[in-house]
């Protein structure tokens, strides 16, 4: 107890400095231009820069969570993600892929984690709501149209922009159309309805190529538009000499990064309204909501409609980046994927919902293949590891550890939500009581025998 | 006019008849009762009148309107709040954010001010802030505003669950044992805050309670509930002389005793 | 401890002819919804023969050549949900949880099993043993390994959060469910098994052909195979003991106190964990038997074959009312002959425009998303009110 309690204080009395007042702002800055130059200076693919780029993210929560002032995280923010990672990006596009897919899950999160984490409904079938939006633009950019409908042609890829009001258009639709139903459902049936609504989608996309073609089944849909670059000629008359690819790349990052903004502003504006407090009342006592005249089902339904818009959109914009998507990109692993976020992150939390769509997508991109090469090298040497086995293809293993070790030692994730915190923590002392209660008994009655 | 009107009511649970032929009526402005003993079907008759269950038989009407068949939250924006035997505050909601609850009804932003940060929603947020103070400066617990609900003690908790019922501004509030579980001193105190909602905000009061003292010393009127049924009516004189009451409460031949 | 399985003699028993008719109450209670349920969809698809008859002669034909076999497959799928959501609708009962690494016990009797015929096949000894031996051995070592393995997820993922919003150990089950997953891949690609099994089997004989049938000029004999048959005897024996088991015990007498009300129970001294851990086992050894037999029937097990029967299973569950150990065996049946008719003739109603087989999936789940709206309460359920 007493040497926890003196490490803690050593910490808070290393970090106390750092994270407010004058040298915080030293200190930050020096730690952002010290990783951007090591990024930028090292761009190969190898450990070093994992572990350069894992600070480097690292910077942007250090800051977030520094007292500073707002302007200062702004322009380190801005520094960081808009400036210097694009710019490795074009050194390394490896880790611009990384960061764009990590924004892409990381809005997929935020909008699973309204429905989850918010209003307290497990969704297993989230990633439905991302097919739509993604089969949507795939089906309508390219010549899949024409087999739906000879006289129809593919949309200019301009369109590409109001497509992503129309993907948010259509997830919300599909959120409302299974929400309506369901959402009366108590929340484990509702859990299992949804798992059931996400593989329905799946089967439906992967047969729907007959009795009229408009998913082309199991063969998914190729060549899949992106939207014109619209200042390219602009860049190159700056003398940048960057090919299509790489400029695709980073569109499409800052795409997201913009998105993802939005996302998290939308998603803070609601939590801390009305409606977020309805949300959080609901979750915790539907009767008792219900009698301060919160319409329970209305309220259940816009967190399920506004998580399924979000993921709509990100389909539009995972589909163009993409260029081919099939049915098994929708599968339930995709959906669990999202939960694992959520839940690694802490349900309910913002900024735990971002840090674990980074934590999980670096996992699946980085750390997985990374830990693979180890092993194949340690192989090669002779250590006995079985040949078939690549840590790459055991995601299910590593995330339903993942799930089943946060439940039981930290329900409430890594970056809790300040008040959710102290809810997981008041069960487990009562279980604790509850045990100690119960030995404490047992010994009465042994030693009474 | 009468304020609240239930006419017959039934409610039965499988071949358990919990409320049989209730007729109840509520003026406005007046502190009622409804006393019985346990498993008398109070408790029941309240989650009838507040839309937790649907009688079988039988109608209510509150305000001039039909209620019957109504969904909970659309007789709590009506204006009937109620509190619950067992407390069901937000527990990891602060007490301040349990008070906007109860007041959800009454803040219209839309969905598009919320994310915009409109100028309407703003003014309505601190309005709705103020407002929440003052009804908990009201109960007396606005130096807790901060707090944790679970975290307050009993009585604060009880105070809060009126303080919230309040917020939505209504017309009556129907109170399931507010003080059960509370010492003699905490009791006076509640009994003076029940009393205080009627004097200066008049606001209509329904009281489930077996505390007798609080229940003859604050009721206008009281009705009493035994296997379901109302077996009797009146002022606080009428029932405390009524020999089927003290029957019900103490069995049979007490009554002639007491007589 | 008050659950010995003796009973002591001071106990009433019960006189013969109540426990038989305990047991085989809802065993008579299933065979007239078997009945009913193949009737009535016969009956359905007949109809819709005659009323597409006039724009196809010879659909009428068609349909009712298929018919005996798709009601042999309807009810071979109908037990093998039944077993399955035994598992869910117990533990249920009990805990009010769904356990949803249950598909997962259910792939890994499938595994067993075929293990167990490998080292057969290894050892040389398949063809030598007769077939119902070899049938009781993977049954039997299925039931074990697989009641042992719920009881330890059940201690592991699922003990430490007794009492824990209801959320928690249903994310825990998922969690569960992938590991075991891939812990049955890591095994089975690192091992001469493969990841797509082959599950041997000596020779358990030829097709037996019940009776042939005259349509028109052509006879067609009605066969079912010996796997069917192995299937559905087995999957009977197994909920004739349940029956008995949990009406007639002691033992389900302390299940049935346990899930009624768990405090209570425990104040009558009945030792709750181990009534779970129980509940558990049993479930679990169903699953895995249902598994075993699941795989020799089919001749190849995978390690993620457990999924989907698993959800089917649980939506029988529901159907019939979940928690209800009669009501699991009746929506096991229902939904098997559904699906069976579904896959069967779905593309022969659509002209084949929509495949039966692909689509018997969505009607699955399309009949749990309208019951859990519609009848959440299941066709044996009693519905219930919440309290306040």
């Amino acid at each position: 107890m007493t040497t926890s309690t003196s490490s803690q204080s050593l910490w808070q009395r290393v970090t106390a400095p750092l994270s407010s007042g004058p040298i915080a702002y030293g200190f930050l800055a020096l730690y952002v231009l010290a990783c951007s130059i090591l990024l930028v200076t090292n761009p190969r693919t190898e450990l070093s820069t994992d572990v350069v780029f894992v600070l480097f993210l690292l910077s942007m929560l250090v800051a977030y969570r520094s007292r500073v002032a707002a302007w200062f995280k702004v322009v380190l923010g801005v520094f960081a993600l808009g400036v210097v990672l694009p710019y490795f990006g074009t050194l390394n596009p490896f880790y611009i892929d990384v960061a764009t897919q990590a924004g892409i899950f990381t809005a997929l999160a935020l909008g699973l984690n309204v429905v989850v984490g918010f209003a307290g409904l497990l969704d297993l079938g989230y990633v439905a709501f991302f097919a739509v939006g993604a089969y949507a633009w795939g089906i309508f950019s390219t010549p899949q149209i024409t087999e739906i409908n000879p006289a129809w042609s593919p949309v200019d890829p301009v369109m590409f922009y109001p497509f992503l009001i129309i993907g948010l258009i259509l997830g919300l639709i599909t959120g409302v159309l299974l929400g309506l139903p369901v959402l009366r459902l108590r929340g484990d049936y509702l859990a299992i309805v949804t798992l059931g609504f996400g593989e329905v989608i799946r089967v439906v996309a992967n047969n729907l190529d007959r009795p009229i073609n408009i998913t082309n089944g199991s063969q998914g849909i190729r060549a899949i538009e992106r939207p014109p670059l619209i200042i390219v000629d602009q860049i190159r008359n700056l003398g940048i000499v960057a090919d299509d690819n790489r400029l695709y790349q980073l569109f499409f990052y800052y795409l997201v990064l913009i998105i993802v903004l939005l996302t998290v502003i939308v998603v803070a504006r609601l939590k801390h309204s009305r409606i977020g407090r309805a949300w959080e009342a609901i979750r915790e006592d539907e009767v008792a909501a219900v009698a301060q005249g919160i319409p329970r089902v209305r309220m259940k339904l816009l967190a399920f409609a506004i998580g399924a818009s979000f993921a709509g959109v990100m389909g539009v914009v995972f589909a163009s980046k993409q260029l081919f998507i099939n049915p098994p990109t929708f599968d339930l692993l995709r959906s669990i994927n999202i939960l694992a976020m959520v839940i690694l992150g802490g349900m309910g939390s913002i900024p735990g919902a971002m840090l674990g769509a980074i934590i999980v997508t670096m996992l699946d991109l980085q750390i997985l293949p990374r830990i693979a090469a180890v092993l194949r090298e340690a192989q090669a040497a002779g250590a006995p590891i079985p040949r078939q086995f690549d840590p790459t293809q055991y995601q299910r293993l590593l995330f339903g550890l993942l799930l089943v070790v946060m439940m039981i030692f930290r329900p409430e994730g890594l970056w809790p939500d300040e008040r959710r915190r102290e809810e997981q923590h008041e069960v487990e002392i009562t279980d604790e009581e509850l045990e100690a209660d119960k030995t404490a008994k047992q010994a009465g009655a042994d030693s009474g025998s | 006019m009468a304020l609240l009107e239930a006419t017959n009511i039934t409610k039965i649970f499988g071949g358990l008849v919990a409320v049989n032929d209730v007729t109840f009526t509520v003026e406005p402005g007046s502190i009622v009762s409804v006393i019985g003993p346990n498993g008398a079907g109070k408790t029941t008759f309240f989650n009838v009148l507040t839309g937790i269950y649907k009688p079988d038989k039988g109608r209510v009407v509150f305000a001039g309107k039909d209620i019957t068949g109504w969904r909970s939250d659309q007789i709590a924006a009506l204006g009937m709040r109620r509190t619950f035997q067992n407390i069901r505050l937000f527990g990891n909601m602060t007490v301040l954010e349990n008070v906007l609850i109860g007041m959800h009804v009454h803040l219209h932003a839309s969905i598009w001010s919320i994310i915009f940060r409109g100028r309407t929603m703003l003014r309505e947020e601190a309005k709705a802030r103020n407002k929440a103070l003052e009804l908990l400066s009201f109960v007396g617990i606005a130096d807790k505003r901060d707090e944790l609900a679970k975290n307050l003690p009993y009585g604060d908790q009880r105070r809060l669950e009126i303080a919230r019922a309040m917020a939505g501004d209504p017309k009556i509030i129907l109170l399931d044992e507010p003080t059960a579980g509370m010492n003699p001193h905490e009791t006076a105190e509640a009994t003076q805050l029940i009393r205080r909602l009627r004097d200066e905000r008049g606001i209509t009061v329904i009281l489930i309670e077996h505390d007798m003292r609080l229940v003859m010393s604050i009721s206008e009127r009281i009705s009493v509930l035994d296997y379901g049924s109302k077996i009797a009516e009146g002022d606080v004189q009428a029932i405390r002389t009524n020999p089927r009451v003290i029957e019900a409460y103490l069995g049979k031949g007490a009554a002639g005793h007491a007589a | 401890m008050a659950v010995d399985a003796t009973v002591a003699p001071t106990t009433a028993r019960r006189s013969l002819g109540e426990v038989l008719g305990v047991v085989f109450g809802p065993v008579g209670q299933l065979l007239a919804f078997i009945v009913g349920s193949a009737a009535s969809l016969s009956l359905i698809v007949v109809v819709l023969a005659l009323i597409l008859s006039s724009a196809q002669p010879d659909i009428m034909q068609r349909v009712v050549i298929i018919l005996p076999q798709v009601i042999i497959d309807g009810l071979v799928r109908g037990f093998l949900f039944a077993t399955i959501a035994l598992g869910y609708t117990m533990v249920y009962g009990v805990l009010e949880f769904i356990n949803f690494a249950h598909g997962e016990i259910f792939m890994i009797g499938g595994v067993v099993g075929a293990t167990v015929s490998f080292l057969l096949v290894s050892a040389g000894a398949l063809e030598s043993i007769p077939p119902l031996v070899f049938i009781l051995l993977v049954v039997l070592v299925a039931m074990a390994f697989c009641g042992m393995l719920a009881v330890t997820v059940e201690r592991v993922a699922y003990r430490p959060l007794r009492g824990a919003p209801r959320l928690v150990p249903l994310i825990s089950a998922i969690g569960m469910s992938l590991i075991l997953q891939d812990l049955a891949r890591l095994v089975m690609t690192n091992t001469p098994l493969g990841f797509n099994a082959r599950y041997q089997t000596p020779n358990f004989g030829q097709p037996i052909q019940l009776f042939t049938m005259q349509i028109g000029e052509r006879s067609v004999p009605v066969i079912l195979s010996p796997r069917d048959l192995i299937f559905i005897v087995a999957a009977t024996i197994m909920l004739v003991v349940l029956n008995y088991v949990v009406n007639a015990t002691k033992l389900g007498k302390a299940i049935r106190a346990t899930a009624q009300d768990m405090p209570t129970a425990s104040l009558m001294g009945i030792d709750v964990n181990r009534i779970i851990a129980l509940t558990f086992l049993i479930g679990g050894a169903l699953g895995g038997a249902a598994g075993a037999l699941f795989g020799l029937r089919i001749g190849t097990v995978n390690p993620y074959m457990g999924l989907i029967p698993g959800l089917k299973a649980f939506t029988a569950a529901v159907l019939g009312g979940i928690g209800n150990i009669t009501g699991a065996m009746v929506g096991g049946v229902v939904l098997g002959f559904l699906e069976a008719f579904v896959a069967a003739y779905l593309s022969i109603f659509t002209a084949g425009n929509f495949s039966g087989a692909a689509y018997a999936d969505v009607a699955a789940f399309s009949i749990l998303i309208l019951l859990l709206i519609f009848r959440p309460s299941g066709l044996l359920g009693e519905a219930t009110t919440q309290k306040v």
